[in-house]
């Protein structure tokens, strides 16, 4: 067979209008995932002992389940408890949720590799345990945290696909609807995976660019 | 205990620092096994002893990095070990000199000393930089104001902790072996800045292995072995007829390669430089 790629040129707009879906999709999922993941990660190192349970329970849930469940969950279930939201909504929450467990742990790790002496220090000079947070070891903990982080980025952006599944016209599922439009389905498919490539790409690059300024000053 | 000794008129009867039969275990382990001191305001006292032998535990019981099993701690007359002091109230009376200097890495020098100062006790930027500089200017760091920890020797970074440890304005200073993780020709700069602090009448507590500088710089010498204080006294008596044959083999060990030194200790200042 050939692949013929001005079969799906006309669909070009669609595909990347379904691209920036995926983009709003996924940087909505990465900033709330990624504050409601520091602030999991902190319950989970935090002085109080069943605070620390619970946030070890999210996590263990978040990251013993497929993400295509708790999609389901939120989309479907919830109505069943009279909630209705909109397929984005719900989306982006169930992806919110699901890379704060990620994130979550990932946190966790960057905070336990702060040296003990500079818990010890903030002590001494007075500081909270939420200033000490604040000021000394979440800068630290971000460093540490970066490679991690950036690596839970892609795969965000990769996985905000299955939203397909909730008929949200992001790229995946615009795929589908150029394929069984042009019957072009080798093309489309690969025309999706490098609209993919670049979008993670260009992340990686960034994360690689933010990391580099970070550790160097 | 009354709080009727607020008054500066009766503080100075009260102890700057006072323990009562402070024990501690980590575990089965007993670290500490019924230790008492009292330190009056403006002592220099130095805690020697072997390696184990609870001396970094008792100054960390004092500032409160561990939770004590009994006794008491009292600063000015007042107990911190109820749990009913924040970690603030702890700050403004001990200041803390760790042997791993725990300088905030992502933070330059000024940022490290005004961080407390503003934060926690209110104070305005200006002032606390105004201060953070005249306590630089004191250890002789003034042109590192911007560098960070890691661009510091690590005598510089004893420095500026002992500047951060000062801004915060505590009444007793804790130095927890603070010349034991340099390299031998940085022992002296920061001995120094500890002499000098010790001069100006601040109440210490200094736990160290450089036995001619706690002889000369100390008004009481303790001598620790196995969570007790086994004997104390001023230097002179401890270094040269100590009475506890513990102490006694102590010191000949210690004191076995600095023996001639010692001698002249007596006559010239500040000796413990090694860089003579």
């Amino acid at each position: 067979m050939t692949l013929d790629f001005s079969a799906i040129t006309p669909y070009l707009h669609m595909l990347l209008r379904g691209a920036v879906i995926t983009i709003q999709a996924s940087s909505l999922s990465l900033l709330c995932g990624s504050i409601l993941g520091i602030l999991v990660g902190a319950i989970r190192v935090s002085p109080f002992a069943p605070l620390r349970a619970l946030a070890a329970g999210y996590i263990y849930v978040i990251r013993g389940t497929p993400l295509l469940i708790q999609l389901f969950l939120i989309y479907f279930g919830l109505p069943s408890l009279g909630l209705n939201l909109p397929a984005f909504t719900a989306g982006v929450i169930g992806l919110t949720i699901n890379s704060s467990g990620y994130v979550g742990e990932i946190v966790r790790g960057g905070i336990e590799a702060v040296p003990k002496g500079q818990w010890e220090a903030s002590k001494v000079l007075g500081l909270s345990y939420v200033h000490t947070m604040r000021f000394i070891i979440l800068p630290q903990a971000i460093r540490n945290m970066l490679p991690a982080i950036g690596n839970e980025f892609v795969t965000l952006i990769k996985e905000s696909s299955l939203l397909s599944t909730l008929a949200i016209t992001e790229l995946t599922m615009v795929g589908q609807q150029v394929r069984s439009v042009t019957y072009a389905s080798f093309e489309t498919f690969i025309m999706v995976g490098i609209i993919y490539l670049v979008m993670t790409s260009i992340t990686s690059l960034a994360l690689q660019y933010i990391e580099k300024r970070w550790t160097v000053d | 205990m009354s709080n009727n000794g607020n008054d500066s008129a009766s503080s100075s009867f009260i102890p700057a620092l006072e323990v009562r039969d402070l024990r501690k275990s980590f575990g089965n382990v007993s670290v500490l096994e019924g230790i008492s001191l009292s330190v009056r305001e403006g002592e220099v006292i130095s805690v020697i002893g072997p390696s184990g032998s609870g001396k970094s535990t008792l100054a960390r019981c004092i500032c409160r990095l561990e939770e004590i099993d009994g006794g008491e701690v009292l600063l000015y007359g007042d107990r911190i070990d109820n749990g009913k002091h924040s970690n603030r109230d702890i700050a403004r009376l001990v200041g803390m000199i760790f042997q791993q200097f725990n300088l905030f890495p992502h933070l330059s020098v000024l940022e490290n000393i005004i961080l407390s100062p503003v934060r926690i006790l209110g104070n305005s930027p200006k002032a606390a930089e105004d201060k953070a500089m005249s306590l630089l200017e004191r250890v002789g760091l003034c042109e590192k104001k911007s560098a960070r920890p890691n661009e510091l020797s690590g005598g510089q970074r004893q420095r500026v902790a002992i500047a951060r440890a000062l801004a915060m304005n505590p009444k007793i200073m804790l130095f927890d072996e603070p010349t034991s993780a340099l390299d031998p020709e940085l022992v002296g700069e920061v001995l120094d800045v500890i002499a000098d602090l010790a001069q100006s009448g601040m109440t210490m507590m200094i736990i160290t292995h450089e036995m001619l500088f706690a002889k000369e710089v100390s008004d009481r010498v303790l001598f620790m072995d196995g969570g007790k204080i086994l004997e104390q006294g001023p230097p002179d008596s401890i270094f040269t007829s100590p009475q506890v044959p513990r102490t006694q083999l102590f010191l000949q060990r210690m004191l076995a390669h600095v023996g001639k030194e010692l001698v002249q200790a007596h006559s010239d200042e500040r000796t413990w430089t090694h860089d003579a």
